[in-house]
């Protein structure tokens, strides 16, 4: 075993398949909300066209909607298990660490320190966009209730809360759209064809090379130690009923998200105003 | 008692009246417009003073079955008529009358007489007649409703005075101001909501021409069903044609960006999509009309129906949102454009990301090039990223 045939396993198939749901959800999001956010531009008419007008639009903006909703309650249940039952160190918390490698990273990209910063399982660019992601996430799930629920939303709060919340959506949504073309597409397809979401698995020389401190924690036996099988059953034991509980109230805000009013009327009643054939003079 | 039958000699007054009558009549068809002079001059043609003689006097009619048809033609309304000025004869339109007697009338009813004309206007006015012809009366017509208005019911031949003006083609004034008075006749009961519009209010009580007439919104000849769902998606464009016209706008303080702020909003968005991609198929989100009404469009700050009040724009919104309650109708930001004074959270915040994108984005572009500009001097020095 090298340096290259040596992998470790850096994501294991569900936080893959995590990725993936996001992803496309993501991407669908952003695919049918542009063009809302610029339905003037000839680009946005052709796509909203393409699929099928923008009430199709919108519906199936919603579907990926609800589909990014229920992989967040998935993401915040997996977490919940890894930091409740199996104690992993919550090595996505952003530390101190991450603003001084941050800083030293820049300074060495621009030649003014001569090394660039070691770093654990997650680098400062990495937890960026995490923590960003979690923030985007937020924003367009309040911002995204307000707009999908006005009638309620306006019973408890004033009525420009919901057109700020366009503002904040489509906002929000341009930054999202663009830091992920720009940093994600950078960091991790461009500087380097990175695999590791797709395969699941980093050789040494790509861990040494982004991940040495968490190399030496694997190397020196201390990365993952897990609890020893009783304790994690008696974990289990509390965390799954309380988890059960988090994943009704989750699901149960879902499905308020979606059906707690209903907006408008489907159909509109024509206006009648008044009778059209009105003559003068009464015919003979 | 032996009849008379050798008559007196003319005495020497009448045969000067006969001669001056004979010579006015010579000159009048000298003088007129070559066109008119060829179409009406036709030497076995009664002229116009020779059906008058009868048809000036009063208060005659033609029985019609059960009906009787008014046929005094006013000599001098009709003098006023377009049709008297450009040299038109009673008979161009009445063919079938050369003299008296006049052939017999087989129609039982006076609409029956008035649809025995429906093809006479054709011959001058080809382009009105079918324009005509495209239009929801006529469709009405071909259904079967014989009342449907046809030329002579906006237009009467022996009346109707010259509607545009002579060099500028245009409308004029006063043409403007009796247009709804002529749809009126049938369609009274709208023109009593319009009379009381904001818009119908301005023409009839101050003559004021830059309100629309009924034929501004439905068009002239070619008038198309107001109630499809084409008409009702381009409603927003049509109201925009005037209301997006600051030389009119201005003068009455009216903003000329309420089509872009509905645009903008989430309503004229899809209103504006439907009208582009799909202008046949049916949205359920408002248009022009919904809020401010049809025929009974008030000012905005009416306080019976004005929808700048909230209480009257909360009902318009319960509408087609049964279940709003009194801050939804602020939802809609009122054709405002977001400002520290209308809608300031929404201004803050489309503030705010005016500033936190490119500050967020440029950082990350800066730090970028940084690591682009660091890989390429690294590999120019043989050394690896570390």
């Amino acid at each position: 075993m090298n340096r290259v045939t040596q992998t470790y396993l850096r994501f294991p198939i569900a936080r893959r398949i995590e990725h993936w749901v996001m992803m496309l959800s993501f991407t669908t999001l952003g695919l049918t909300g542009i063009p809302q956010k610029f339905s003037a531009s000839n680009i946005s008419i052709s796509v909203i066209q393409a699929l099928g007008g923008i009430e199709v639009l919108r519906t199936i903006h919603h579907t990926a909607a609800i589909v990014m909703m229920l992989g967040s309650v998935w993401h915040l249940l997996v977490m919940g298990y890894s930091t409740f039952v199996l104690r992993d160190k919550m090595s996505m918390l952003p530390t101190f660490q991450d603003a001084k490698d941050g800083i030293q990273a820049l300074l060495y990209n621009i030649g003014f320190v001569k090394t660039y910063p070691q770093m654990g399982r997650y680098t400062f660019e990495e937890k960026m966009e995490y923590w960003a992601f979690v923030w985007g996430t937020a924003v367009m799930s309040i911002t995204g209730f307000l707009m999908w629920n006005p009638i309620t939303s306006t019973k408890y709060l004033p009525g420009e809360f919901v057109p700020a919340a366009k503002a904040a959506h489509g906002g929000e949504a341009v930054l999202a759209v663009l830091a992920i073309i720009i940093w994600h597409m950078y960091g991790v397809h461009i500087k380097r064809f990175n695999k590791a979401m797709f395969t699941g698995k980093q050789t040494e020389a790509e861990m040494l090379h982004e991940h040495p401190l968490e190399l030496a924690d694997i190397k020196a036996g201390i990365a993952d130690r897990r609890p020893d099988a009783t304790t994690i059953r008696k974990r289990q034991m509390i965390y799954y009923p309380v988890a059960a509980i988090l994943t009704v109230a989750m699901l149960g805000g879902i499905y308020g998200f979606i059906n707690s009013e209903q907006t408008a009327l489907t159909t509109i009643t024509p206006l009648t105003e008044t009778q059209i054939f009105d003559p003068q003079t009464p015919q003979p | 008692m032996r009849q008379r039958i050798q008559t007196r000699p003319p005495q020497i007054w009448t045969v000067v009246l006969l001669l001056g009558l004979g010579l006015l009549i010579f000159a009048l068809a000298f003088f007129a417009s070559p066109a008119q002079a060829a179409h009406s001059y036709q030497e076995d043609q009664p002229s116009n003073d020779f059906c008058l003689a009868c048809h000036q006097e009063e208060g005659i009619d033609k029985k019609l079955g059960s009906e009787s048809l008014p046929v005094t033609i006013n000599p001098t309304q009709f003098g006023f008529s377009v049709h008297a000025e450009e040299g038109i004869n009673c008979v161009d339109c009445h063919t079938d009358i050369s003299d008296y007697p006049h052939p017999d009338v087989k129609v039982k009813n006076t609409r029956d007489f008035t649809l025995t004309f429906l093809e006479t206007c054709k011959d001058c006015h080809e382009e009105q007649y079918s324009k005509a012809h495209d239009s929801v009366h006529q469709i009405a017509f071909d259904a079967g409703n014989k009342n449907a208005a046809v030329c002579m019911d906006c237009h009467n031949p022996h009346t109707q005075k010259r509607l545009t003006g002579k060099t500028s083609g245009e409308l004029t004034s006063s043409a403007r101001v009796e247009i709804p008075e002529t749809c009126a006749q049938c369609h009274s009961g709208i023109y009593d909501q319009y009379k009381t519009s904001v818009h119908g209010n301005a023409l009839t009580e101050e003559n004021n021409t830059d309100v629309p007439t009924c034929i501004d919104c439905h068009g002239v000849h070619n008038i198309q069903d107001p109630t499809t769902v084409t008409f009702r998606n381009s409603t927003p464009f049509l109201c925009a044609t005037c209301h997006t016209d600051a030389t009119i706008m201005d003068k009455y303080g009216i903003s000329t960006n309420v089509l872009n702020s509905y645009v903008a909003d989430f309503h004229g968005t899809t209103v504006k999509l439907f009208e582009e991609q799909f202008p046949g198929q049916p949205t359920n989100k408002p248009v022009c009309t919904d809020c401010h009404g049809v025929h009974n469009i008030a000012k905005v700050n009416n306080e019976q129906t004005g929808v700048a009040l909230k209480e009257n724009l909360l009902i318009k919104c319960q509408r087609c949102h049964p279940d709003a309650t009194a801050n939804f109708s602020a939802a809609w930001m009122s054709h405002y454009e977001p400002s520290p004074e209308h809608y300031p959270i929404v201004y803050y915040v489309n503030l705010f990301y005016k500033f936190f994108i490119p500050a967020v984005l440029g950082g990350m572009i800066f730090f970028i090039i940084t690591d682009i500009y660091r890989r390429i001097v690294n590999r120019m020095k043989g050394a690896k990223h570390a």
